[in-house]
């Protein structure tokens, strides 16, 4: 691969070309908020979180699927970028049924995370409190369609990964839900191998084990890059 | 001149006017600077005017949206405490059902009920309103303060910034928190 030059925030990087400008910044420790975005899995940038500006671009392109290009001037860290991030969480929160109080991923969290990230105290926008499931028909774990952000890790993870493309997404805008198989229950899906992935890859509480009370819930996202990286090995 | 503070607790469940408390001896620094004129435990009908009101809870009712448009006249700064102020939090979690659904689930079908599955009606009860609203959607809001409840430390850093004329700035403060 051909070496660049990118300037990111002013700083002068020498990369090679075919990377997106999110790998860029993570290899020299350039802040940059994602949540989307897990290591192992296709990156499609669904949250929006990690919006940079280049020049000569008038709109925000988003880091993770953007590539870097020769001489691109790219700022990640402008007011606009921050109005936005924090206007994009917000939405997040009003979306859906957020009850951090409740939450088994209560102070373990990427949306709280992402919320204390770009400083957000309180909601601007209405609640639209949507009537969400909750599908508890699967033996070991649930999906609670009250506190996904739609970031479809856990769909990636699935097809991916674990190849059982159990997951999908049904409907669009306010209706989009995750689906299992054809929108039935969990419990009865002819796909799932009950490997419990999307449960780590999964940023919120919307999908977690039974066994675990409220706020108590760890998970493990770095398990799905890490098996990537292994299944390499022994190709 | 000493400033004068106030507490209210509307739809909420007194945690936060716990975590209050949990500032513990700090509260004489803070009957240093502000006489505690209104709180949940003092005796007194009308809200009198202050320099700081603390706001725990959401707006339910219609005695809840009343007193509050009547706090946001008598005080200079209103702060919203805790995250059933500022986002609803659990006590918005009926808004997702009818309120009749809400009041049959409590009243008629619970198993703890009198059996007769009577509603509650008498004049001298609150009204609750079809959905529960965060503050700001009824009044304007000085100061939000997150969190279930939010710690002793971020009360007493809100406490101490407004007492002394400054705006806090929890963000900056690393003093976020939600749940």
């Amino acid at each position: 691969m051909p070496i660049i030059t990118v300037y990111i925030n002013g700083q002068k990087i020498l990369t090679e070309s075919g990377v997106t400008i999110l790998e860029v910044c993570k290899a020299n420790n350039i802040p940059m908020l994602t949540l989307c975005h897990l290591k192992g899995l296709h990156d499609i940038g669904a949250c929006r979180l990690c919006l940079v500006e280049i020049e000569g671009v008038n709109r925000l392109l988003s880091g993770c699927t953007t590539q870097v290009a020769d001489n691109m001037i790219i700022r990640t860290d402008t007011d606009r970028i921050k109005r936005y991030q924090r206007i994009t969480v917000e939405l997040f929160f009003a979306e859906r049924n957020h009850v951090c109080a409740v939450c088994v991923a209560n102070g373990n969290c990427e949306l709280q995370q992402a919320g204390y990230a770009v400083g957000l105290d309180h909601i601007r926008y209405p609640f639209l409190y949507p009537e969400c499931n909750v599908d508890t028909s699967h033996p070991w774990f649930v999906m609670d369609h009250n506190r996904c952000i739609m970031c479809t890790r856990c769909v990636r993870v699935c097809t991916q990964v674990e190849g059982a493309g159990n997951w999908g997404v049904m409907n669009r805008g306010h209706d989009v839900r995750i689906i299992s198989d054809f929108n039935t229950p969990w419990g009865e899906s002819i796909t799932c191998t009950d490997c419990g992935k999307c449960v780590h890859a999964c940023p919120t509480g919307a999908i977690w084990p039974k066994a675990v009370a409220q706020g108590q819930l760890t998970k493990y996202p770095e398990m799905i890059g890490e098996l990537v990286e292994k299944r390499k090995l022994l190709q | 001149m000493k400033k004068k503070l106030a507490t209210v607790w509307l739809g909420g469940c007194s945690g936060c006017h716990m975590s209050l408390l949990d500032i513990d001896e700090r509260i004489l620094e803070v009957a240093k600077l502000a006489d505690i004129v209104k709180c949940p435990i003092v005796d007194g009908k009308p809200f009198p005017e202050v320099d700081i009101a603390l706001v725990e809870g959401s707006v339910t009712s219609d005695e809840h949206y009343e007193e509050i448009l009547h706090i946001r006249k008598q005080a200079k700064v209103l702060v919203a405490l805790g995250d059933c102020a500022v986002m609803t939090n659990i006590t918005g979690m009926r808004n997702y059902f009818p309120l009749q659904e809400v009041m049959a689930a409590a009243y008629t079908h619970s198993p703890s009920n009198d059996g007769e599955g009577m509603w509650p009606n008498h004049a001298a009860l609150l009204k609750l309103h079809g959905k529960v609203l965060p503050l700001q959607s009824v009044v304007t809001v000085d100061v939000v303060v997150p969190g279930c409840p939010p710690s002793a430390d971020t009360i007493f850093y809100v406490l101490y910034e407004l007492l002394n004329d400054r705006m806090p700035d929890l963000s900056t403060a690393q003093k976020l928190k939600y749940g």
